[in-house]
């Protein structure tokens, strides 16, 4: 037994170690870092100024950060539903019983795989291109004049430009998640409840989504957790100037705190981390928040 | 795929009709998958002249393999390139030696700090990153590793570990807890201690998910951007994402689209080439791991 301490002891150091430094001590600095105002993220600790919920209350009442929030949410909800959507329904194709199922699910699994820079230079310079571009160019094609002259990364379109880009690469992440699920539900109730007379539609209604409750559970959460780090897309949809259709709070943590400052002012590094103790919660929210509205089920697989 | 696809439907046209509208839209995705994907490639043997008149697909002065080499060397893509290699298989590497052992642990050993390890390493998975930036950056200066190369690209790797670390032992420690104990006794019964056991008959047996975990983070840290533009803010220790994303800002002066293209293929093609052989190793390892509400 004593043996079997000593090897325990070795065995989880040093993934500990590394959870200590790399999450728990950051955690907590953070959190306490969010109620003062620090000069910058390298000032010591004894320079930090403490002001309660100062912090919190100036990012409220900053506009960029509202707006930042504003996205953020709008990212969250209308991409939510757009990319769930289109990933259960691809899960449900994919299990549908069609051929080669394992290559579409590759391909449309594939963006996950490829560098979000890269991805999102393939859109912004080819896809959403007007001289060049695939859209532009598409709507040309049917004789549609006036969507293939919208200029698609003008101030008005770019963020629903940048959000259909980002969901067309989010999709396949989503959908592996509910196939997993879809096909863990044993084959035999499909068989009985065919028997009993229900209809493909009813049978997604009445043993598929119930069955699902815990995928979808997981499937919000981690679209939540992905949403809140919303920032390569963003920083390449606009310059480093940060416009306002597509800042997100950690576009703004990052100008405010490493950034060139031109739109943001005040050095305060406790304002950035108030920002992200906001991201924390919002995150720990929404998991609460699905824990309770879709309540675990017995009969899942 | 087309001619399969009427083959299918002759023998069954009954079932087939049933799942036309499914092949449809599956068909609808890949073909503009392939589009965009196909179209860069294109481009990246074109000319910019050529891009800008919508020819990029007809080659009418042939195929300029130079837009790679400009790429590749004068802007430093070569560099970015071999960093980032070098981030992702020694992190790699190191989160293994790191996970492996914890998840072992945890599978196997009644010890008090087991249950809140596991529920803080999945609870890690869900902190953004925003959230330990700050402090990270602040250790870092203190220690004074952002003045030289070599620190950096030390830091940058315990980073991509520590990152992954809680992923990754909750990805092997279903691995671990599905091997039968019976490996262990005899090789107890043997005379063989716990670590040696380990190493030698335990983590050999869980190879499938070491891979399938090794893949998983190489993906992730060649694509890692955030990190990367905190801490490497120099070019010659760069990775690849933020490299590209310089590049292109300064594209806009020098106006060479062609030699972006080029540069988004070198930057596309390794993780797309490792997918091509691994996609299923790559899938498991999104839907095998301890993703579950």
């Amino acid at each position: 037994m004593k043996k079997n301490k000593a090897a325990i002891a070795i065995f989880i150091t040093p993934a500990l170690l590394f959870f200590l430094v790399i999450f728990a001590y950051p955690i907590l600095r953070t959190l306490v870092m969010s109620f003062f105002r620090v000069e910058s993220v390298t000032a010591p600790l004894a320079s930090w100024a403490p002001v309660g919920i100062d912090n919190y209350l100036k990012l409220y009442n900053t506009e960029l950060f509202r707006t930042s929030m504003w996205n953020l949410f709008r990212i969250w909800a209308i991409g939510g539903i757009v990319v769930m959507s289109l990933a259960l329904l691809f899960a449900v194709v994919l299990n549908s019983g069609i051929r080669f199922k394992k290559f579409f699910r590759a391909v449309i699994y594939l963006p996950n795989v490829i560098s979000a820079v890269a991805l999102a230079t393939m859109w912004l310079q080819y896809v959403f291109n007007t001289r060049y571009g695939l859209l532009t160019n598409f709507f040309k094609w049917l004789g549609w004049q006036s969507l293939a002259s919208i200029q698609w990364t003008a101030p008005e379109y770019m963020f629903y430009s940048l959000l259909f880009a980002y969901c067309f690469g989010m999709v396949g992440y989503h959908m592996l998640i509910f196939s997993s699920g879809i096909e863990k539900i044993p084959q035999d109730i499909y068989e009985a409840s065919t028997i009993d007379g229900a209809s493909k539609p009813q049978q997604f209604r009445f043993v598929t989504m119930p069955l699902l409750r815990g995928v979808i559970k997981t499937n919000i959460t981690m679209w939540s957790i992905t949403s809140v780090s919303f920032f390569v897309w963003s920083q390449l949809f606009s310059t480093v100037t940060a416009s306002n259709q597509t800042i997100t709070p950690m576009v703004y943590m990052y100008l405010q705190v490493f950034g060139a400052g031109n739109v943001i002012t005040e050095r305060n590094a406790g304002l950035g981390a108030a920002v992200g103790v906001i991201m924390a919660v919002c995150v720990v929210a929404v998991f609460l928040l699905v824990n309770v509205v879709i309540k675990r089920d017995d009969f899942e697989y | 795929m087309n001619r399969d696809l009427k083959h299918y439907r002759r023998i069954n046209w009954k079932n087939e009709s049933k799942l036309l509208p499914g092949y449809l839209l599956m068909v609808l995705w890949l073909m503009f998958t392939v589009v965009l994907i196909g179209w860069i490639f294109a481009a990246s043997f074109s000319t910019t002249k050529e891009i800008f008149k919508g020819q990029a697909l007809q080659f009418p002065t042939g195929l300029h393999f130079e837009n790679y080499e400009k790429a590749w060397t004068s802007q430093n893509v070569s560099t970015f390139f071999f960093n980032s290699l070098f981030y992702a298989s020694v992190s790699s590497v190191i989160l293994i030696l790191v996970a492996a052992p914890a998840a072992y642990a945890i599978s196997r050993f009644k010890f008090f700090l087991n249950r809140p390890l596991q529920s803080s390493f999945v609870a890690a998975m869900g902190v953004p990153v925003t959230m330990i930036i700050l402090p990270l950056f602040g250790i870092v200066s203190d220690l004074q590793l952002l003045k030289q190369d070599v620190t950096i690209r030390l830091l940058l790797i315990f980073l991509y570990v520590g990152i992954n670390v809680p992923y990754a032992t909750i990805f092997l420690l279903t691995f671990f807890t599905n091997l039968s104990r019976s490996y262990e006794e005899a090789a107890a019964i043997d005379g063989c201690p716990p670590v040696r056991t380990f190493w030698q008959v335990m983590l050999p047996l869980a190879q499938p998910g070491v891979v399938t975990v090794s893949i998983f983070n190489f993906i992730n840290v060649w694509n890692e951007y955030f990190i990367s533009l905190i801490f490497a803010s120099g070019d010659k220790t760069r990775p690849v994402a933020v490299g590209l994303y310089s590049m292109i800002n300064s594209m806009r002066y020098t106006g060479d689209w062609a030699g972006m293209f080029a540069a988004v293929i070198i930057v596309f093609l390794p993780t797309f080439l490792m997918y091509i052989f691994l996609s299923e190793k790559i899938i498991a390892g999104v839907t095998g791991g301890g993703v579950k509400g």
